[in-house]
């Protein structure tokens, strides 16, 4: 997607930006900044899908925070504040997101030494201070870092009162790996392999994402055959993960049967995946220019038989698990997010959606042909159920719509120029399965990437998750939980 | 004298083959349901054996009580299995009174709550709070059931209640205590509905959050005390319904023992068939399936009480 910068002062940008999220309805897709001199604002129109990048240069470490009056940025500028050392003034709780209290105080990961001298150390609070809720009877749950069965790790503090959740509070960062740093770091046409790897359950996505960000910068278009295969990619992954969500509220609510079920018909998504690319999951398939594998008149026939036995079993697995009144029983009223704290924290993907805001990326594409966002109103878990159940068969119905477009044969790579064009940008906004993520890239006058700056859907959702669940007692946590699906790689990265 | 040695071998012999068993056949059903073929018959002794074999980890904040717990509750469970009629050719005791019976249960659940809490852990206070608050809803059905029973053969001993005598049993009212028993043990033993045991969720754990602590022989101890006494309730409840069978047939003693066993077993079958298909309740719905076993035990009460029977 082409963007043009614009150039804003850091005393309108504040004003401003609340301005257009007020009146026109815009998002704040990206907070961030290149190398510490500057704060670079994404904002995303949700209706029509533009995007405008504002760039504001900053004399100092200090600048007015957004948080205050757009609730959504308050995760990204604790993240901004770790990574650059910029102050957030007046920012409500500005904690360590990602670097622990373990790190030098002035280690500031991609802030560039010219700065530095001007920024303020991070004073080290010695020990993380979760928020304390006071009263009789109220006591605290600590769950994780490392937590039983096979998930990614991520703390999470309770405050309870009997059974019932007064608050949570999130602690990621444990599986920081320095992902945008090492996206600067490589060259360009490996560095797909290294953005798969950043959120491997969204590797189609990731890999698409990183693709587009960089095709952006050459202004190429490219033909037509290799989207309709990237969006095949896409779609299956979509499909496997949705299922196995599925699968994991299903199992969580001990409804044993279907979900077992659903895992297995997970693997014709797998099937489908390896036809495609030759991988299961989707990796090494998707490269800035198209894709690496052209697939056989004889493949994607048997994609499309996959894909056909598929929507069968679906059909009768999603109507046994919605249709079952003790399913609606259990999950009816769970874990609600109501529209108003939806749009004021810009949840994206199924919570979104879930909650009825109708804002999937997919719609402003050229591929998807007419396109309609599946949506629910309650915002709760069985909204999210629901939201997922609709967007799965809409994805087998937009895999067959891609299969038949795919029968006229064409090129589906299209080979780029050596050298990134210098002091341009990048920026790609893909609806993976958990919502909108965007990639934006800065080159600098060699024509290297600068900054590749990352914004996973979880980062928007976490907060969701952590809101979702007051109120809700402690044995409903999990299910919240799996029905936002969040990823603590894709957050970390 | 030989038909003694025999019925007690007998009876140890359904005491070391039955918990085991009933746990690979609740697994066995459950994986058959998902189109599984599941784990071997013989992993509950495997998982046993390899407790017995791996060191004991305990927390610092652990006392002897933790340990002692599960030794005495071992031991209760034990106790219950003697006094308990839940197999016809089962030994009998003098003073096997019902409430007696009532009390031993009481008694291992409030060790297994010291248990937890001794643990320290936050997962073991909420745990012993749910199994707390479970067992206070639970156990006026589980005793009314007896008591209904207890009515209607005019006597509080376990042995003269369950004897086998046509005419000290009423169908309805065994059927009915049975069915109850049934329920509450489900509850008692957190089995779904009310408790998923094969979750790794501790948040939404009742049971196994409570041993969560536990680790090598020490949960040994615990795994075998509950398989025994998940065999003696699921057996007790057998025994009701073999009895409102019998008060229309009478059936030979062997036909009798064939009988006890394939009734524990078709009632482990069932517990995994109810795992295999139900959707775990929400824990505020959970007194309103505890409230089925009441209203089980209730009408069998006044039933047992309009028919006029006294206690001797």
């Amino acid at each position: 997607m082409k963007v043009e910068v614009q150039n804003l002062s850091l005393q309108e940008r504040e004003p401003q930006i609340h301005e257009l999220v007020r009146s026109e309805g815009m998002r704040v897709g990206i907070t961030s900044s290149i190398d510490g001199g500057q704060l670079i604002t994404l904002l995303i129109d949700p209706t029509s899908g533009r995007a405008y990048l504002f760039d504001t240069p900053l004399e100092a470490a200090n600048y007015p925070c957004l948080t205050r009056r757009i609730p959504a940025c308050h995760w990204q500028e604790r993240i901004l504040w770790n990574m650059f050392g910029l102050v957030p003034d007046g920012h409500p709780r500005l904690k360590k997101v990602l670097l622990h209290e373990s790190y030098d105080a002035d280690f500031f990961p991609l802030l560039s030494e010219r700065y530095l001298s001007r920024t303020p150390l991070q004073e080290h609070q010695g020990q993380y201070q979760f928020l304390e809720v006071k009263g009789e009877g109220v006591y605290e749950i600590p769950v994780g870092p490392i937590h039983a069965g096979i998930i990614e790790p991520g703390h999470f503090r309770f405050s309870c009162f009997g059974e019932l959740i007064l608050n949570l509070e999130i602690r990621l960062g444990y599986v920081h790996r320095g992902i945008e740093k090492k996206l600067t770091q490589v060259d360009w046409r490996k560095g797909r392999f290294v953005a798969e790897a950043a959120a491997s359950d969204s590797a189609a996505a990731y890999a698409l994402a990183y693709s587009e960000c960089i095709e952006s910068m050459f202004s190429i278009e490219l033909p037509y055959r290799a989207k309709l295969l990237r969006t095949l990619a896409l779609e299956i992954e979509r499909i496997g993960m949705h299922l196995a969500d599925l699968a994991g509220i299903a199992g969580d609510i001990g409804f044993i049967g279907v979900a077992s079920s659903f895992q297995r018909i997970r693997g014709l998504t797998f099937s489908m995946a390896e036809l495609l690319s030759g991988q299961r999951f989707l990796r090494a398939f998707i490269c800035p220019g198209g894709v690496v594998r052209e697939p056989t008149k004889l493949t994607l026939n048997q994609i499309s038989s996959c894909a056909e036995n598929l929507s069968n079993q679906c059909k009768v697995l999603l109507e046994m698990l919605l249709e079952s009144q003790g399913v609606d029983d259990r999950l009816r009223g769970i874990g609600r997010v109501n529209l108003s704290l939806a749009s004021d924290f810009g949840l994206v993907g199924i919570a979104g959606r879930a909650s009825g805001l109708k804002y999937d990326v997919r719609q402003f594409r050229s591929e998807y042909e007419t396109f309609t966002p599946a949506f629910h109103k309650l915002g709760d878990v069985l909204a999210r159920v629901a939201v997922r159940a609709e967007e799965i068969k809409m994805s087998i119905e937009i895999i067959r719509s891609v299969l038949a477009r795919l029968e006229i044969p064409g090129s589906s790579y299209q080979p780029l120029p050596d050298r990134l064009p210098s002091n341009s940008v990048g920026l790609s906004i893909v609806e993976a399965h958990r919502g909108e993520l965007i990639h934006l890239a800065f080159t600098d006058e060699q024509g290297c990437i600068s900054r590749y700056c990352i914004k996973d859907p979880s980062v928007n959702n976490w907060t969701a998750l952590a809101m979702a669940v007051r109120n809700n007692l402690v044995a409903d946590f999990p299910l919240c939980n799996k029905s936002f699906s969040l990823a603590y790689s894709g957050h970390d990265l | 004298m030989i038909s003694l040695v025999i019925s007690w071998l007998n009876f140890f012999l359904a005491i070391l083959l039955l918990p085991p068993l009933i746990l690979s056949l609740i697994r066995k059903t459950k994986a058959r349901l998902q189109n599984r073929v599941g784990p071997s018959w013989f992993q509950p002794i495997y998982d046993w054996s390899k407790l017995c074999r791996k060191d004991e980890t305990l927390s610092s904040t652990l006392t002897w009580i933790f340990r002692g717990s599960a030794a005495l509750n071992f031991i209760l469970v034990l106790l219950l299995a003697l006094f308990l009629p839940w197999i016809s050719f089962k030994p009998s005791f003098t003073g096997d009174d019902i409430f007696l019976a009532i009390y031993v249960l009481a008694l291992a659940r409030f060790f297994s709550l010291l248990a937890s809490l001794d643990s320290g852990s936050a997962f073991g206070g909420f745990a012993a709070s749910r199994e707390a608050t479970l067992s206070l809803l639970v156990e006026p059905a589980f005793m009314l059931a007896l008591v209904a029973l207890g009515i209607n053969a005019r006597s509080s001993s376990l042995s003269a209640i369950f004897s086998y005598s046509t005419d000290a049993n009423n169908q309805v009212v065994c059927f009915l205590a049975g069915t109850g028993i049934l329920l509450s043990s489900l509850v008692e033993l957190s089995r779904m509905p009310i408790d998923d045991p094969t979750t790794h969720l501790e948040l939404t754990m009742v049971h196994e959050a409570m041993i969560l602590e536990a680790s090598g022989r020490n949960l040994l101890l615990v795994e075998v005390s509950y398989a025994l006494k998940m065999t003696v309730l699921l057996g007790l409840s057998a025994q009701c319904f073999i009895h409102a069978l019998q008060a229309n047939i009478v059936c030979p003693k062997l036909l009798l023992v064939i009988l006890s066993y394939l009734g524990i077993l078709g009632l482990a079958a069932l517990v995994g068939l109810i795992e295999g298909l139900t959707v775990k309740l929400h824990w505020r719905k959970d007194p309103e399936f505890i409230a089925y076993a009441l209203t089980m035990s209730l009408l069998a009460c006044f039933i047992s009480i309009g028919q006029g029977a006294t206690f001797k």
